[in-house]
């Protein structure tokens, strides 16, 4: 019902942030992530008018959105990352320019970290960061909270070793 | 697990927390994402244009001939070696990024069963052109070796085409802030705005056109990008030139959001690099987009050795979608067959022409202020006359007569 929905402008202008750092820990360029970003927010505007909020929270819509436009990307553009990563002379995805104007992100080494990881584990550091709850993230990834608790935490130490295997 | 691993998992997850709430987008996006949004029309004013259709039926649709509502399309091209060149068809083709993410087929807003209303009818162009019958379509020169004589048609293969409907693509003739967002994006400044173009455009290194619909033959909106001399080639060893074209495309943000297929032709120093596009057709998979030639087009990028020299493709436009009941592949086969252009005069006889394959594919109908990629079956066939090979092509609406203007 429309009264059960805020307006979308709140959504976007709480969630736009959020949304943006998942993808951003998915792909490997902050141009990407804009792109990325800008579709999810373009397919929920349009999809805003069947978004029923008995159903599922606002959070949890958002993520979902992102989630497959992430995925979509990977899809779509498996081929030129490939093809990136075998050009020589070809700048690393950091020291791509538009990553320059990224000012705010700190933990660009962590999230490069997060990067790596499968994907089933990346998702579930990534949603839960996000600022998710196990239950939401169980129900984005198909699983229950406890899997989603047990996916967390496994791939919370796979991080841990990644980031002490890099130190070491 | 220890307590000193315990601490360690809590501080990474404070790092993590840290990490995800001051992870933000650049300065500015939000507000350059919302305005974007803004400019798109919501769902609900595209839902009551597609209303209003039913009622007000083709409206800006130029006035067809009833005789013409089941014209079948037919273009005789001499392959030999220019079959699939594309050389003639200069650019109208296309990319969307941000601005049309739902412009590449798949991603369209759908609305109901024929809710556009009547669709505009294919034209036929004045008889006696020596290709027979030709749409209002886009068209390319004809290539050279084409093969202008009568022929007789026969069909022998299999139509793989199963499906009952498949959608019909709408978009609103841009305007001139359309364009201005679109180069804004791509970090071009405004001009000037020449006639014919709904502006000029510069950036560092290139300069970009930028145009509306063309009628007839029809074009969809389509940028053009010139580079500067000065714009460097693609450094990347090893790179054919697809690639090079492809990573031209992505450092101007204007890689292909749609699916494609790439070809290349040209001479060595004058290479054209095609993406060619497709929409995605529920229940049939790819269809590619052709031209009234039946030629795939797409984007297109030409290079110079490894230096992209011209890029063309669709300016970005939202694309609403909307299913309509096609016609069956046995009616398609049949239209075919009847479209044989008319004994010439001269009392040449007709060469039998043996139609072989077939497959679903998109053709641009313009329509003033609104326009359509509809669907079309096309036919084609192999012959040889006077040991030189051609291939007939035949273009048949796939959309039911019934739901033609």
């Amino acid at each position: 019902m429309l009264a059960d929905r805020p307006p979308f402008e709140d959504l976007y202008r709480e969630y736009l942030g959020r949304i943006y750092a998942y993808v951003r820990s998915q792909v490997g360029t902050s141009a990407d992530a804009e792109d990325i970003t800008a579709q999810v927010f373009m397919n929920a505007y349009q999809a805003y008018a069947r978004f029923e909020a008995r159903n599922t929270t606002p959070a949890a819509w958002l993520f979902r959105i992102a989630r497959n436009a992430t995925l979509d990307h990977f899809r779509a553009h498996g081929r030129r990352e490939r093809l990136r990563r075998t050009i020589e002379h070809q700048p690393q995805a950091e020291e791509d320019p538009a990553s320059e104007a990224e000012e705010r992100i700190r933990y660009r080494a962590l999230l490069g970290h997060v990067a790596l990881l499968p994907e089933r584990q990346r998702d579930a550091i990534s949603l839960r960061h996000s600022g998710l709850t196990f239950e939401e993230v169980g129900t984005l990834m198909s699983c229950s909270e406890d899997a989603a608790k047990m996916l967390y935490h496994r791939a919370l130490k796979a991080l841990k070793d990644s980031v002490q295997k890099e130190g070491a | 697990m220890s307590e000193p691993e315990e601490l360690e998992l809590q501080a990474l997850q404070r790092q993590l927390d840290d990490a995800f709430e001051t992870t933000r987008p650049r300065p500015g996006f939000e507000d350059d994402l919302w305005l974007r949004m803004q400019s798109r029309r919501p769902f609900t004013t595209r839902l009551g244009d597609a209303i209003a259709g039913l009622v007000a039926g083709i409206r800006a649709v130029p006035a067809v001939p009833l005789a013409s509502v089941a014209a079948v399309l037919v273009v005789l091209l001499g392959v030999g070696l220019f079959s699939l060149s594309g050389l003639g068809r200069g650019g109208a083709s296309g990319t969307e990024r941000q601005l049309s993410l739902n412009a590449g087929g798949a991603a369209a807003v759908p609305t109901s069963a024929g809710s556009f209303g009547r669709l505009p009818s294919p034209v036929l162009a004045p008889a006696g052109a020596s290709q027979g019958p030709q749409l209002s379509l886009p068209a390319p020169a004809p290539a050279a070796g084409t093969y202008a004589g009568p022929v007789t048609l026969t069909w022998a293969g299999q139509v793989n085409v199963s499906i009952g409907t498949a959608p019909v693509f709408r978009y609103s003739e841009p305007s001139t802030d359309s364009a201005d967002q679109f180069a804004a994006s791509l970090g071009a400044a405004l001009e000037r705005r020449p006639a014919g173009l709904l502006g000029l455009y510069t950036a560092s290194d290139y300069t970009l056109s930028v145009r509306g619909t063309v009628q007839a033959p029809a074009q969809e909106p389509a940028y053009f990008i010139l580079t500067a001399p000065s714009l460097p080639g693609v450094s990347a060893a090893g790179a054919q030139p697809a690639d090079i074209a492809e990573l031209f495309l992505a450092e101007h943000s204007l890689a292909p959001q749609w699916p494609y297929t790439t070809t290349v032709d040209g001479p060595a120093d004058q290479l054209r690099v095609h993406f060619l596009r497709q929409f995605e057709t529920p229940g049939y998979g790819l269809a590619h987009l052709v031209d009234s030639g039946g030629n795939g087009y797409g984007l297109e990028v030409d290079l110079n050795g490894n230096r992209p020299v011209l890029a063309s493709g669709p300016l970005p436009v939202s694309l609403d979608s909307a299913p309509y009941p096609i016609i069956s592949p046995d009616q398609a086969v049949r239209d075919a067959l009847a479209s044989s252009p008319p004994p010439s005069a001269d009392g040449v006889p007709p060469v039998k022409v043996q139609l072989t394959s077939a497959e679903l594919v998109y053709v641009l109908v313009a329509a003033g202020d609104h326009s359509f990629y509809e669907p079309a079956f096309l036919f084609s066939g192999s012959f040889q006359v006077n040991g030189v090979q051609y291939v007939k092509r035949v273009l048949v609406p796939a959309v039911d007569p019934s739901q033609r203007g």
